[in-house]
């Protein structure tokens, strides 16, 4: 088989082909067309297979990462949407959960008040009520109202609609046959039920979320229609799958049914791709680590796999947002991150960015502030004539200069203040990877940390000796570990149902049944994306809490059964997530299943074909022991390392796409699965 | 850019450590909400949690909790302390403590605080504390909302002055048995107390892990850099204002239904005086004390809504980004108010539901320092309503749901008024009509924005919202609120806003108004009760509107072509 993985970044888009029998890879990397992002997928697509010898039609699937339907959100742009929802209850996507999102502020806006998905004219109320807890009808739905609502929307010029009933996930009757009449009434539109999104309970954040999808479908539908037809133009027809949040792939078809699964796709790929490079290294607890000259991005997996968010904590651009999702955590810190002293005369770093433009005053663009990429240049930890294999030369006085600056502002020395820079950007890292290691109950000295994006590797060896990381693993092209992702990804698709069951009255058949249903539902769906029976994995559990509790915790059913043992599953969970356990009556609160089409594995060959790696020597400088001192510091060229071959620090790996840096006290060594591992 | 003058430890470490500690407070926060299990902590987040250091100065707070619970920790520390010191006792090693007294620092009573020691080579160093509301405590009726009929403060419920229920390690099972014994729900609310007592437990094991890595020479020096920090940041604003002193009135229904003329609109009366980089609240004129529950714990209460509403104005986070919530923020505002009026008032005088007036001295404080800063405040604020259902479910268990309505924010310079949300000093959340509804025998038959009402201006007040319950199976309701008698005034030539309302429908028959708060009350299954809360007041000259602001209403229906002829002039 011949698979591509895209991933669409706001300046490259990055492109890799994968052949599963040869285990060739080639890989390209296109300006991205912002205005159409499809524009530079295709032409990329059609120069990488040229590159490879080979068509386009030949491709056996094209894999996707987009951040169209990100981008709708955070600019909110999209449809011109209405929703129709239970009459007296009009505005709870307006009222939310009535608490501000900052504590102290007078002048804040409320992202749902100030920038809506559907605005107050395009809400319209229909009789209606469902009650708990069986899903009972107490006002049957008016058809009358739903059809003049129509109407009244189809004459406001709307074309995407969501349907947001009380209580639709227990019985979702009144919003299956609303969306009829709808559908009916405004043929074409882009019709969207909250229990068909994600049928799960608390109101606000389901009806924001079927809006969410209802605001960015017509648009992700368009996209995703004009790349498909290109493609198939190219001769590769019905291959198309696109990454979602949680961490799989959908066919184009699915996923632009349901856009709304896709506002995680590009970094999502990332710890897809990070997971890749630890499993081929034979690791099985990761923390991905992905850096770029914004944000720093996080991810966890564990034997049980990637770490899911818990629906409760889910949000993007401040809504929330009830879907399955890979728990991504996000913090401003990265290359470009500016560091200042505040005007409360703290030293800080981040989150402000210098961004691709103007960049670190190092690029020479015109970027005055010091950023972490000049900390790191003043230190010598990076050779100003190898970033980015050469291709960009970095100016070490300009570096020098913004970061004299800040050093007198502060009162300290040049490499103090340049050390400090890293030292606390560090420390926002390693504060952001403890909130999900040591805060969750994992102890981070379990996990490998496997370090990408532009300056991952370059921050990741001290990040990882602050939090007693042993190993970082470097995959083999740090730069592009998304595109990477995307050629791993299994299809994935997932079902939930909210049931509400207290111990001592759990209805085992009941729970037995319905997964079962969900199971063979989901078979169905992958059977019909041409995965064979053999390649189906099926996940199933229930998430769980003591009776009275508000917030869930997920209890694995390994047989797609309820068992006793769940229950002790449960106290044992808490006790590990929360260091106590109640032993209270346990609730059961939603059933889940998830099936997996399983893909080829890809397995790269290893590089080190001949040629002297090392390139030359300076000096660079690290705190150790409490002191600066200055190493020397050799540094190389990581596509000629041999496999097996060991790097002392101080050093610094140079590649096309990233760079390595090895600190005093770290060897790095040239593993056989391509990926290069740093210990102490 | 200017360094400070003198820190006592590096800035990059004292970087790491200001993160450290706010990470500690954060994972608190985020395991008391996952364990704890009645809605109003962790639905609504109705808790506090807090890591001070061994003078109890806080250090660091929880992002996800509200400031009415975590501002008031440090004060109940200083309670304890004041209360081991009366009796000769002192911290140990593994004590645990269990306090609540709102005449030694409490908020008040329902807000029972757990606080841990934290102690290094035989030095106590640390405290590690939460606070949260706790669905009964024992009082004369159901619930701990909506105690108005309370006369003193014995009848509010349990008091717990600086009690050790886990003394050197050996957990006291007898106090816990007398807690279980003496509150209604008690499942729910012992293991709430449970969960206090865990997420307490992780922030002390978090802080040693703290010490051990840095010391605790560097901890205590980066402590004091960091309250110095958040102290210089608030005197630069201060001192951008002018001096001079500025005063201003708020009015708080009080009982409208109570023969005695003393209970009903009060009055709460602010001078602030601008000196340099110093600010001072002064409540003289403030009515006095009164014998039903709306007095003000002093310390608790009233210093936690002047000082968290002044920070609110002056550092307001949406313009200077996260300001690290520490002590060092209160240092340059001080605070009098005569004893005996509502604001400071003599023990035993009933205090449980201080809420309500609490946001008034905050409104007030704010609307006496607008014309300082006409572009960081709101015209007048609509106030909460808090309700608590209840009954008695099959075994003779009390079931007991506290509900709270949101009010709304005035007009701001460039802004209409935030809608429906909670205010000012407090930032809890309203409770999914769809968990309510699975949990108790209750049905929300309406909640929705209050249309048509909001105080006109060049930019208009938030609206408020209907909100209705209806009873399923017999139980009773009491109701603590206020904003049914003054509007939410305007500023600058706005309008003022719109009150309140409350009325109650016996089983169909029609709504029957009631006063902004009573004691609890029977209903029977299909009574519903229908709560409206207050719009917001409007900021300038309705006259100056933009017509597109009027029309963007009209078509949203928030505002009705009538009326906008009326308030604005504004024809289509």
């Amino acid at each position: 088989m011949r698979v591509v993985g895209v991933d669409i970044g706001g300046t490259f888009t990055d492109l890799m082909l994968y052949d599963t029998e040869t285990r060739a890879v080639h890989v390209h990397k296109v300006r991205s067309t912002p205005d159409d992002p499809g524009r530079a997928m295709i032409h990329g697509l059609v120069e990488l297979c040229g590159n490879a010898g080979i068509t386009p039609a030949s491709l056996d699937g094209v894999f996707h990462g987009t951040t169209v339907a990100t981008n709708a959100v955070l600019e909110h742009r999209g449809a011109e949407a209405g929703m129709l929802t239970t009459r007296g209850f009009r505005d709870i996507v307006h009222i939310g959960r009535h608490q501000r999102p900052q504590h102290y502020s007078i002048m804040q806006d409320i992202p749902w008040q100030a920038r809506p998905f559907v605005k107050r004219r395009n809400r319209h109320v229909v009789t209606e009520r469902i009650a708990p807890p069986a899903g009972e009808v107490l006002e049957p739905l008016n058809a009358d109202e739903v059809r003049a609502a129509a109407r009244a929307l189809k004459r406001a010029g709307v074309e995407s609609v969501a349907v947001c009933f009380l209580f639709s996930y227990l019985n979702p009757e009144h919003e299956r046959r609303a969306a009829e009449i709808l559908s009916e009434e405004i043929p074409g539109a882009f019709i969207t039920s909250s229990s068909d999104i994600f049928p799960q309970f608390r109101e606000f954040e389901r009806f924001t979320t079927a809006i969410m999808n209802a605001f960015v479908g017509p648009a992700t539908g368009r996209y995703l229609d004009r790349l498909a037809g290109a493609l198939a133009t190219e001769g590769v027809p019905g291959k198309l799958h696109v990454m979602m949040s949680n961490g799989g792939v959908a066919s184009s078809e699915t996923a632009a049914r349901k856009p709304v699964t896709l506002l995680l796709s590009g970094p999502a790929a990332g710890v897809l791709g990070g997971s890749w490079a630890g499993e081929t290294s034979g690791r099985k607890r990761l923390i991905t680590f992905d850096v770029g000259g914004t944000s720093a991005d996080i991810g966890i997996v564990t034997e049980s796999g990637i770490a899911e968010a818990s629906a409760r904590d889910t949000e993007v651009a401040g809504y929330p947002l009830l879907v399955p999702m890979i728990d991504i955590h996000t913090i401003g810190a990265g290359g470009g991150s500016i560091s200042y002293v505040d005007e409360g005369g703290a030293f800080r770093v981040g989150p402000r960015s210098a961004g691709a433009s103007p960049g670190p005053a190092a690029y020479g663009h015109g970027g005055e502030e010091p950023t972490l990429t000049d900390a790191n240049v003043v230190l010598g930890r990076i050779d100003p004539d190898r970033f980015l294999g050469g291709e960009m030369k970095l100016d070490r006085e300009l570096a020098t200069a913004a970061v004299q600056r800040l050093a007198d502002a502060l009162g300290l020395g040049l490499l103090e203040t340049a050390e400090g820079i890293v030292t606390i950007a560090n420390a926002n890292m390693s504060g952001a990877i403890r909130s999900r290691t040591v805060q969750k109950g994992h102890d981070p000295r379990d996990f490998a940390l496997v370090a990408f994006g532009g300056a991952g590797p370059m921050q990741a060896a001290e990040v990882a000796e602050s939090l007693g990381i042993p190993e970082v693993i470097v995959p083999p092209y740090p730069g592009i570990t998304s595109a990477m992702g995307l050629l791993t990804s299994d299809l994935k698709y997932d079902q939930m149902r909210t049931v509400f069951m207290t111990e001592g009255a759990i209805d085992v058949e009941r729970i037995d049944r319905e997964i079962g249903a969900a199971v063979d539902e989901l078979r169905a769906r992958l059977r019909e994306d041409g995965v064979a029976d053999g390649e189906i994995e099926v996940a199933a559990g229930l998430d769980c809490r003591y009776a009275g509790q508000g917030y869930e915790l997920r209890v694995p059913l390994p047989d797609e059964r309820f068992g006793q043992d769940v229950l002790e599953g449960f106290h044992r969970l808490h006790e590990q997530e929360y260091g106590h356990a109640f032993r209270d009556p346990i609730e059961v609160v939603n059933l889940r299943v998830t099936a997996f089409g399983k893909r080829p594995r890809v397995e790269l060959p290893a590089s080190g074909n001949g040629g002297e790696p090392l390139l030359g020597e300076g000096q660079s400088v690290f705190r150790r022991n409490g002191s600066l001192t200055s190493h020397p510091t050799r540094f190389w060229e990581r596509s000629l390392l041999a496999v097996g071959a060991t790097v002392e620090g101080a050093a610094v790996v140079f590649q096309r796409d990233s760079t390595t840096i090895v600190p005093p006290g770290w060897t790095a060594r040239a593993d056989a699965s391509g990926s290069l591992i740093l210990s102490r | 850019m200017s360094a400070p003058s003198s820190t006592r430890v590096d800035p990059v470490t004292a970087s790491v450590i200001a993160g450290a500690l706010e990470s500690i407070a954060i994972e608190m926060g985020h395991k008391l909400a996952r364990m704890s299990y009645s809605s109003i902590i962790r639905e609504s987040e109705d808790f506090g949690c807090v890591i001070c250091d061994g003078q109890a100065r806080q250090l660091a707070e929880s992002s996800q909790s509200t400031p009415l619970q975590s501002g008031p920790i440090p004060g109940y520390i200083r309670g304890i302390n004041r209360r081991f010191g009366e009796l000769g006792e002192e911290w140990k090693p593994g004590d645990v403590v269990i306090h609540n007294h709102a005449y030694y620092g409490a908020s008040h009573g329902p807000d029972v605080a757990f606080v841990l020691p934290v102690f290094h080579r035989g030095e106590l160093v640390a405290f590690s504390a939460t606070t949260a509301h706790h669905l009964d405590l024992g009082a004369l009726t159901p619930g701990s909302c909506g105690i108005v009929d309370a006369g003193d403060a014995y009848a509010e419920g349990l008091q717990f002055n600086a009690i050790k229920i886990e003394e050197e390690g050996r957990r006291n099972e007898w106090i816990w048995r007398f807690i279980r014994d003496n509150v209604r729900a008690s499942a729910l609310v012992v293991g709430d107390m449970e969960a206090q007592v865990a997420a307490c437990r992780i922030g002390a094991e978090r802080f040693e892990e703290l010490i051990a890595r840095y010391g605790i020479a560097t901890i205590q020096g980066a402590s004091e850099d960091l309250m110095d920090y958040s102290e210089r940041l608030l005197r630069r604003e201060i001192e951008r204002l002018p001096d001079g002193s500025y005063e201003a009135e708020g009015f708080i229904d009080g009982f409208q239904d109570h023969p005695n003329p003393a209970n009903r609109d009060l009055r709460v009366r602010v001078k602030v005086t601008v000196e340099g980089s110093r600010i001072h609240v002064d409540l003289t004129g403030t009515s006095p004390q009164i014998d039903l529950p709306l007095n003000m714990p002093f310390e608790g209460t009233v210093d936690i809504a002047v000082y968290l509403t002044i920070r609110s104005i002056l550092l307001d986070s949406d313009l200077h980004g996260d300001i690290p919530a520490n002590s060092g923020l209160f240092r340059p505002i001080t605070i009098t108010a005569p004893e005996g009026c509502l604001a400071n008032p003599r023990y035993p005088a009933p205090v449980i539901a201080r809420f309500c007036p609490g946001n008034i001295v905050a409104d007030t404080v704010m609307r006496a320092l607008a014309p300082l800063v006409p572009h960081n405040v709101s015209a007048g604020v609509g106030n909460l309503k808090v309700v608590a259902y209840s009954g008695l479910g099959e075994g003779g268990q009390h079931w007991v749901y506290m509900d709270i309505q949101e009010g709304s924010y005035g007009g701001r310079y460039g802004k209409d008024g935030l809608d429906a949300v909670d205010t000012l000093y407090a930032n809890t959340r309203n409770n999914p009509i769809e968990d309510i509804e699975s949990h108790y025998p209750l049905r929300v038959t309406r909640y929705e924005l209050n249309v048509d009402n909001a105080g006109a201006g060049r930019w208009r007040g938030g609206l408020g919202t209907v909100r209705e319950i209806e009873f399923l199976a017999p139980g009773g309701m009491s109701l603590e609120g206020d904003g049914s008698v003054f509007p939410p005034p305007g500023l600058f030539g706005g309008g003022d806003g719109t009150p309140g309302r409350v009325a109650i429908n016996h089983r169909g028959e029609n709504h029957v108004e009631a006063p902004s708060k009573f004691p609890y009350r029977a209903a029977g299954a299909g009574d519903r009760l229908l709560l409206v809360a207050p719009s917001g007041g409007g900021y300038g000259s309705p006259a100056e509107r933009d017509p597109a602001g009027i029309r963007e209403d009209i078509a949203d229906g928030v505002l009705s072509p009538e009326r906008g002829r009326e308030l604005y002039g504004f024809e289509e």
